[in-house]
């Protein structure tokens, strides 16, 4: 591709936006980096990262908080693939109103979606009309609690998952990849499997990561329904201790640049855009 | 028949019956749960007052209440200072990797960057500006070692309206620039080159064509980053542990403990936020859509 | 001194030479094309004219003044690009003015003039419209008055039609050819569609790989190829390696057929390879008039393209196309008769055997 233009003056200003830029994504996180090395006076090391990694409760919390990321994406994928499909193939008609669902997460943002998860989950689940209690409140019990998160996790995820899956599905114009399927005798089981989500593969991917970065930074709903995952976890250590949180802090930072890295590497296009939390 | 443009997928289309619904019930019933559901509930509860009948009073007293009030406010401006600050850097940044002339294999990085910055909010993000501009923070000890320049003597603070306004501008900037990249790859290179063939300078090109075409999306990506800020609270409670007064901390205090001996006027609070965010984000789709007819 | 001159332009892209020794000369009000197929420099050149890129060697002058060095919006020329290039936040009114505006013209000159060149492009009414709502065929029209409205010395037009409907090139490119006319403007029209340029053009220049093949009006280019290229480029043309037998008596030998040209073998021996050229409209069956040269041959095989019957027939060693005007009452032979076709002297052309 050829430059258009004679080779200009040098752009100053360009680079001086730029490295103001740099300037300000990197000093926080060397900043972050360097404390959580200073754990031992006088010498730098990786005792934080050690301290941090060995508490059983950071193992627990972590790790229940990667099996509620696995159980959302899974949940996500199980309902937007199929939805998405749908729309595309039987019911344009729904694509609008589902579409405009999928934008009410920015409009709701996670400290109103548990206030009002809470408020309706808070009384037993009773027959309309009735008296009769068909279940103890949701949120008065672990796995109502597990549950509960885990839509308001597929809420959160939503805009970015579906987003995702229907781009793939429009690059991969899965309509004519299905007529052909059709057209060589497969069935229903056999098109969605080995035809259409091996080419969502990409798509799919993305917004698992997304989904993944999520949910173990999440938590407004962690901490309001009372779900002992990561991000209270990280909370409550920085109202006690200095250099674990820095340490982790800096992992988490780290994983994040990696699943955007897979992203970028995977759609090879802009990444995808979360909100603030 | 009208000619009508179709578009592929509805001119192909078998007509639809009500069986074609069921394919989407899944979708419809887990919005109508951990959407529809709590929304609605909250929207129905802000009409209760504390007896259980109906009533407008917590509507009102979201304008006459001076404390809501000023929480609103609060929310209102800290996330104006972000969108117009953070809007303002994104562009620049986002200007100077696209027709800005820096070398090409710096966008990818700063893509890619902007991607994990924009994610990266909530707790960590205060623990990391703690660290930069805390008391013993990197940033204030390089500035009272090298410069002399004492920065909580001087009245700064981290935990502050411009503490929280910096922390924000991390993932504020950040979205900026994903946005914009985008609409800035859509001015063609040949409006520049008809612009100059007319006579136009550097100046006059930016004045009169690029600016205005840039400018619904320039405004749109505000207003979303308007909207971004406004629903924050990991971030700030990380932060300044509930200090400073804006809505969402507001909210998370009442829901934690009914501080306003009023359950209805707290779904009232949320209510007004959604409404807030919801015409934000009613100002961003119908300038995207603006966008979207100039730059077929 | 002709009113444009490109004088030993080159220009190289790092390594890359994409314009190599580009002359000509070009007179006032002359509609000159740029023929060639992609990447052969023409658009380059084009550009190099309207100073979006600056050559590497050479100079180009327009009415008597250097204008290489000079930054784009300051040269006299009105270009029109393949995307059209609309300005979507501003009228058709605000476009075509927009020139006028930076000269900064009064409000009601430039009014004046934007009616002015509405009426050229016959569209009166759409001052006030958007480019979005426009189709592509009157977008390019509001290119074109946008490029006309500062009156440029030069009009420049860089495959202004490929984006368009075939129809629409069609009645498009009259138009620009009347406008031209009429406005008396010079002309440079880069395309890469030989019916455009055989249509439109005072003269074309044919390019390929950087350089100049061949500059000449629409019949000598057709008619009098001078390169290989230039005769396989522009029309459709039977080739094929002959040898000569006689330079003076004009006569080749061809697959042990005996042809007989008008010309063309001076300073060449016997013996001497060639590459000659028929074209299809010029070959006829024997049976009815017999022409200069006669070859048997064998029908191959028969394609109705409309207007046009073409015929593949076997002679000798090699396939040639004959194309002859379709009428209702043609009677063709059929595949796999033997025949005879015929072509005059003129027809069989030399090429030169530069490769």
């Amino acid at each position: 591709m050829n430059d258009s233009k004679q080779t200009r003056k040098f752009p100053f200003w360009s680079w001086f936006w730029f490295i103001i830029g740099v300037l300000y994504f990197i000093l926080p996180l060397y900043a972050t980096l360097d404390f959580s090395l200073r754990m031992e006076r006088g010498v730098l090391s990786f005792k934080a990262y050690e301290r941090a990694f060995s508490d059983p409760e950071f193992l627990r919390t972590f790790g229940y908080s990667v099996i509620l990321a696995l159980v959302t994406i899974i949940v996500s994928i199980l309902i937007t693939v199929p939805t998405a499909y749908w729309i595309r193939l039987r019911l344009p008609e729904a694509r609008r109103i589902v579409e405009f669902i999928t934008l009410l997460p920015f409009v709701i943002p996670a400290i109103i979606l548990v206030f009002g998860m809470i408020y309706v989950y808070s009384s037993p689940l009773k027959f309309p009309f009735t008296n009769i209690t068909l279940m103890q409140p949701l949120t008065t019990f672990t796995f109502g609690t597990d549950i509960l998160i885990v839509g308001g996790y597929m809420v959160l995820g939503l805009p970015y998952m579906y987003r995702s899956v229907d781009t793939g599905m429009r690059t991969v114009d899965v309509r004519t990849l299905t007529e052909a399927a059709q057209s060589l005798g497969a069935n229903w089981f056999t098109i969605i499997s080995s035809v259409i989500l091996p080419n969502l593969r990409t798509a799919l991917l993305s917004g698992a990561l997304l989904t993944f970065a999520i949910v173990v930074g999440e938590v407004i709903l962690a901490s309001f329904l009372g779900v002992p995952t990561f991000g209270p976890y990280l909370f409550l250590l920085g109202q006690h201790r200095a250099y674990e949180p820095a340490a982790l802090t800096f992992t988490t930072f780290l994983l994040t640049w990696a699943a955007m890295g897979i992203i970028q590497l995977v759609t090879g296009g802009q990444g995808q855009t979360a909100g603030a939390h | 028949m009208t000619a009508k443009i179709l578009s592929p997928a509805m001119s192909k289309a078998p007509p639809s019956n009500w069986k074609n619904w069921i394919g989407v019930i899944p979708f419809f019933l887990f919005a109508i749960l951990f959407l529809f559901l709590p929304s609605f509930r909250l929207f129905a509860g802000s009409f209760i007052n504390s007896e259980g009948h109906f009533t407008l009073e917590n509507l009102l007293e979201l304008f006459t209440q001076p404390y809501i009030l000023n929480s609103y406010w609060l929310s209102i401006r800290i996330s104006a200072v972000t969108a117009l600050g953070g809007g303002i850097f994104g562009f620049l940044l986002a200007y100077s990797v696209t027709v800005g002339g820096l070398p090409r294999a710096l966008r990818p990085a700063l893509i890619t960057f902007s991607g994990v910055a924009s994610n990266f909010a909530g707790v960590p993000l205060a623990f990391a500006f703690v660290a930069t501009l805390g008391r013993t923070g990197f940033v204030t000890a390089l500035l009272k070692n090298l410069f002399h320049l004492n920065l909580y003597d001087s009245g700064f603070s981290l935990y502050s309206f411009v503490g929280l306004s910096l922390t924000y501008m991390y993932f504020q900037f950040p979205l900026m620039v994903l946005i914009m990249a985008p609409a800035l790859d859509g001015l063609r290179r040949e409006w520049r080159e008809a612009a100059e063939n007319l006579g136009a300078t550097t100046m006059q090109y930016w004045f009169h064509i690029a600016m205005p075409i840039l400018l619904p999306s320039l405004l749109g990506a505000m207003i979303l980053l308007f909207g971004n800020a406004f629903g924050a609270y990991a971030t700030a409670y990380a932060l300044t542990g509930g200090a400073l007064p804006i809505i969402t901390i507001q909210i998370g205090a009442q829901i934690r403990g009914d501080v306003l001996h009023n359950p209805g006027l707290g779904y009232a609070m949320a209510m007004g936020m959604v409404i807030i965010m919801a015409v934000s984000l009613a100002g961003y789709s119908l300038l995207q859509r603006k966008t979207e007819r100039w730059l077929k | 001194m002709a009113f444009l001159e490109i004088n030993n332009i080159n220009k190289q892209f790092g390594k890359a030479v994409a314009v190599k020794d580009f002359n000509l000369q070009v007179d006032k009000g002359e509609f000159v094309s740029f023929l060639g197929p992609s990447g052969c420099g023409k658009t380059t050149t084009l550009r190099m004219v309207a100073g979006f890129e600056t050559p590497t060697n050479g100079n180009i002058v327009i009415e008597s003044k250097d204008v290489t060095n000079k930054p784009p919006n300051q040269r006299d020329v009105g270009m029109v690009f393949q995307a059209y290039a609309l300005f979507p936040n501003m009228t058709v009114a605000g476009n075509i003015g927009f020139g006028l505006k930076i000269a900064k013209k009064p409000a009601a000159d430039i009014h004046k003039r934007v009616a002015e060149m509405l009426d050229l492009i016959h569209m009166p009414d759409f001052g006030d419209r958007y480019p979005y709502q426009l189709s592509g065929g009157q977008q390019q029209r509001v290119a074109l008055a946008r490029a006309l409205a500062l009156s440029p010395a030069i009009l420049l037009l860089d495959e202004p039609l490929s984006a368009l409907d075939a129809k629409i090139r069609v009645t498009l490119r009259a138009e620009i050819r009347g406008i031209q006319r009429k406005l008396g403007i010079t002309t440079i029209y880069v395309t890469h569609d030989q019916e455009e340029a055989l249509s439109l053009s005072d003269r074309v220049v044919v390019m390929h790989d950087g350089k100049i093949e061949q500059v000449g009006t629409p019949f000598e280019i057709y008619n009098f190829p001078q390169t290989d290229f230039v005769a396989n480029f522009v029309g459709t043309l039977n080739a094929v390696n002959a040898e000569v037998v006689d330079p003076i008596s004009n006569t080749l030998r061809m697959d042990g057929f005996q042809l007989q040209t008008a010309g063309g073998l001076e300073g060449r021996l016997s013996g001497d390879q060639v590459m000659i050229a028929i074209r299809p409209e010029r070959l006829s069956f024997a049976a009815e008039e017999k022409k200069a040269n006669i070859l048997a041959c064998t029908i191959e095989n028969i394609t109705f393209l409309g207007s046009i019957v073409r015929i593949q027939v076997h002679i000798g060693n090699t396939n040639f196309y004959m194309d002859t005007f379709n009428n209702p009452f043609l009677e063709l032979p059929k595949i796999g008769d033997k025949s005879e076709v015929t072509c005059s002297r003129e027809a069989v052309l030399i090429l030169s055997t530069n490769k």
